[in-house]
């Protein structure tokens, strides 16, 4: 009975919404549910009696052109996601999301034991039997020890996810049936976001403090910047962990961020994103190489974060106009 | 089975002769015209409420809502005086086909037998 409803649904979705069209489908759905046991009373199989009832539907075609409607015309014969691959789509995200949390903290955590060791030599601490240039390079080399693995795990999640990369890309429909079950639970679901949401934003407010303090003990002083990024990449794993499954419920349902004009807005953002990024990288390498800037350089990296978040909002806001 | 396309200009004719026996709604008439043909003929959903948006539109039927049965509230079907003239009209029309296509059907029959 179920599969003569959602046969119903997908042929409906598409076609305007009206109280006409409400009328028909019911009384359309009320014929085939009478088909249907009646078939089952006469001794059919359940699947028969499905085959039967769905063979007799006949063309959606003739009777739209009876009632002057074209349906509308984005249904590409996308696939159908089913409440179970959905779940797994979910879950998977979730998946992804704490390998990506973790490949920005190990950065970030790189960016921290570069400045930290660059400090404890500079105040000959530690490598102080190693010549000049061993000393600046050894704690860049820390830093790419540990970027080796956070860009693996990127890539994994990456793999990981292209078995979905059609609902990634929006080409795909879901029953009316998952629409509500993703619908209900969405606000309960945002609602723990926003709390992790409150508590990385604590954390980030907190890590300036922090630093102000530490600054505030001249000989520890610029320790206090990694102390802050350590706090940062706590507060980043939580805003990459805690967005991912609204976010895949967004991606189902095809809002917010995931309708589809937004997506072609996306597209631009994302392109400057992979101009600007690899950019910034290049300064911050170049800074450190030919300057010997490396305890300063990584300024390159939130500067060039809040001049894109600029960017982003500004970009949308003259795109929503 | 017989095939949509040859029935396809007497869907509303045969709709028709059912109303004339009395109001009925969808379901009722599909299983109607199922039982009357011993099942020879089924006429698929999309069709019978395409005969039931054009009879409507032209004034030969007309819909109202039936008492709520099990929860459900069917739209039943009642044909007009327009309805029963047009009906009239096809059966005539059928008549004349009828003899036309027969002259060519027997002269085929005819034909091959030679």
């Amino acid at each position: 009975m179920e599969t003569i409803k959602s046969y119903l649904d997908n042929i409906f979705r598409n076609l305007p919404k009206s109280k006409e069209m409400e009328r028909l489908k019911s009384e359309i759905l009320y014929n085939m549910e009478e088909r249907y046991n009646e078939l089952k009373d006469n001794g059919k199989l359940e699947n028969e009696a499905i085959g039967i009832v769905i063979s007799e539907f006949g063309n959606i075609d003739e009777l739209l052109d009876e009632m002057g409607i074209s349906p509308s015309k984005n249904n590409e014969n996308y696939p159908v996601v089913d409440n179970e691959e959905a779940m797994e789509f979910v879950s998977l995200k979730k998946k992804a999301s704490y390998l990506i949390a973790t490949g920005v903290g190990l950065i970030l955590l790189g960016v921290s034991l570069l400045i930290f060791l660059s400090q404890m030599a500079e105040r000959n601490l530690i490598f102080q039997s190693l010549p000049e240039d061993a000393k600046g390079t050894l704690p860049v080399i820390a830093l790419f020890l540990l970027i080796v693995p956070a860009v693996a795990l990127f890539i994994y999640s990456g793999t990981k996810l292209e078995r979905f990369k059609f609902i990634e890309e929006g080409k795909f429909e879901i029953s009316s049936d998952l629409r509500n079950i993703l619908n209900s639970e969405l606000p309960s679901i945002t609602q723990k976001q926003s709390i992790h949401t409150i508590i990385g934003v604590s954390l980030c407010i907190f890590s300036v403090v922090v630093l102000l303090a530490i600054v505030s003990f001249e000989p520890f002083a610029d320790f206090g910047v990694c102390v802050m990024l350590l706090m940062i990449a706590v507060a980043v794993s939580i805003f990459i962990t805690s967005g991912s499954v609204p976010d895949s419920y967004k991606e189902l349902l095809k809002i917010d961020d995931y309708k589809p004009k937004t997506q072609k807005q996306d597209k631009v953002i994302g392109a400057v994103a992979g101009i600007v990024w690899p950019i910034a990288v290049c300064i911050f390498l170049f800074c450190g190489f030919v300057f010997n800037l490396w305890h300063i350089c990584w300024v390159v990296f939130p500067i060039t974060g809040i001049l894109f978040g600029g960017f982003t909002a500004l970009y949308k806001a003259i795109k929503a106009d | 089975m017989i095939s949509s396309d040859v029935i396809r200009g007497y869907n509303d004719t045969i709709i028709l002769s059912l109303l004339i026996e009395g109001d009925s709604y969808g379901y009722e008439i599909s299983r109607n015209i199922r039982s009357i043909t011993n099942e020879q003929y089924i006429m698929k959903e999309t069709t019978l409420y395409s005969a039931f948006t054009r009879l409507e539109k032209n004034g030969y039927i007309e819909s109202y809502y039936g008492e709520e049965t099990q929860g459900k509230r069917r739209t039943y079907y009642r044909i007009t005086p327009e309805g029963i003239k047009y009906y009239r009209e096809k059966c005539e029309e059928w008549e004349l086909t009828k003899k036309v296509i027969n002259k060519f059907v027997k002269e085929m029959v005819h034909y091959g037998n030679n």
